[in-house]
């Protein structure tokens, strides 16, 4: 599907909500928690206290980028799931 | 924990700078829009660095009562994109970043009977914000210590203001400790678990940790083998 138009469990076509998908390397993760400041809606610190997606939809995508760049470790992956390039951290 | 408020976006104009010495440099800064930021005494910044993404973290070093502006304390040896950018303002230039963020403030449950802060280098900052919060605005009456361990004394710096809040608030204790330490050197020498060793380490307060890993490590690691609770040592990693 292009720009984001998806068929859902009906089969019927809608938009998606972001275009980014992101993911948490937990070897990185210190728990400094920016993440789930920022994006509550996509990231929670789980028993570990290691930050874990709980949502790709709990905050639109610039949230999602902000909190990627917040993280003090670039612990934060993001990709956009439309060119299924990464975003964040910046490949130099 | 306390409420922590949810992050904004500020811009804020470097206001004043000074270079304590070549371990140490002092980041003044004056809200602009929104022009008022309240954080919890521990919380830091996330400070935009370049056009593409980057941003630096830093902890605020003021206290929690100057809501108008913020202090930040650098260690500019890593010389990296943060560092370079702080030193390449210009009084009066402005800076986007969000804020307060992180967790690594005081328990507020009421279980810590005594505080004791653990630095090494910069990892004082974010406890000069808290020191200033408990004995100032608090009142806070338990025993509060300050381990902090640097390499030389030269390095030192906030020492008179430390040592004047020892005389104010006979419940402060500062504990400077030097690595490098010259034979005249009259306190804890050697590291931070060095002092801490010979300190009563009680298993009711709460151990607030900051700087770099290796030190955090190696504390939590002493600290656990003298009983103390995992729940009691709060850390903060910066490197
Ligand atoms: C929650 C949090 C709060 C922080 N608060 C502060 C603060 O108040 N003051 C402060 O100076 N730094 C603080 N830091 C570290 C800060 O975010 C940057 O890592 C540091 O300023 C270096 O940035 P840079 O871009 O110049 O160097 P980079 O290119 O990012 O770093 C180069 C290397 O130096 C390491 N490094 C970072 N700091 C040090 C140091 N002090 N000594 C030796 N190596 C180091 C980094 O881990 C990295 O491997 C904090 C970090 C975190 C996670
Ligand atoms: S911001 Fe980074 S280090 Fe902090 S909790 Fe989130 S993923 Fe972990």
């Amino acid at each position: 599907m292009t720009d984001g138009v998806v068929r859902d469990q009906n089969g019927n076509l809608s938009k998606q909500i972001g275009k980014y998908k992101v993911s948490v390397i937990r070897e990185k993760c210190i728990a400094a928690a920016s993440c789930v400041a920022i994006a509550p809606g996509v990231f929670k610190l789980d028993e570990e206290q290691i930050a874990t997606v709980i949502s790709q939809d709990g905050n639109d995508d610039e949230t999602k980028l902000l909190a990627a760049q917040s993280c003090p470790t670039a612990a934060i992956v993001v990709i956009d799931t439309t060119t299924g390039k990464q975003v964040w951290p910046l490949i130099e | 924990m306390p409420t922590l408020l949810p992050p904004k976006q500020y811009t804020a104009k470097l206001a004043d700078k000074t270079v304590y010495n070549p371990k140490f440099e002092r980041y003044s800064f004056e809200l602009t829009e929104p022009n008022k930021l309240e954080f919890t005494a521990g919380q830091y910044v996330s400070m935009a660095i370049t056009n593409e993404g980057h941003r630096r973290s830093w902890s605020i070093a003021s206290s929690p009562e100057v809501d108008h502006g913020f202090e930040l304390l650098i260690d500019p040896k890593p010389m990296g994109i943060g560092t370079k950018y702080l030193q390449n303002l210009k009084l009066g230039d402005e800076v986007k970043l969000l804020a307060p963020l992180g967790q690594f403030v005081i328990d507020d449950s009421g279980v810590e009977q005594a505080i004791v802060f653990v630095a090494t280098g910069v990892g004082v900052t974010p406890f000069r914000a808290m020191i200033l919060d408990l004995l100032q605005l608090k009142n806070d009456k338990r025993e509060i210590t300050l381990h902090w361990g640097l390499r030389h004394v030269e390095e030192m710096i906030w020492q008179d203001e430390f040592q004047e809040l020892a005389q104010n608030y006979k419940n402060f204790h500062f504990h400077p400790v030097i690595s490098k330490a010259s034979p005249e050197w009259p306190l804890c020498r050697g590291r931070v678990t060095d002092c801490l060793s010979i300190h009563e380490l009680p298993a009711n307060a709460g151990y607030y940790l900051c700087g770099r890993e290796t030190m955090i490590e190696d504390v939590t690691n002493l600290l656990t083998t003298k009983s103390v609770a995992r729940e009691r040592i709060h850390r903060e990693k910066f490197y």
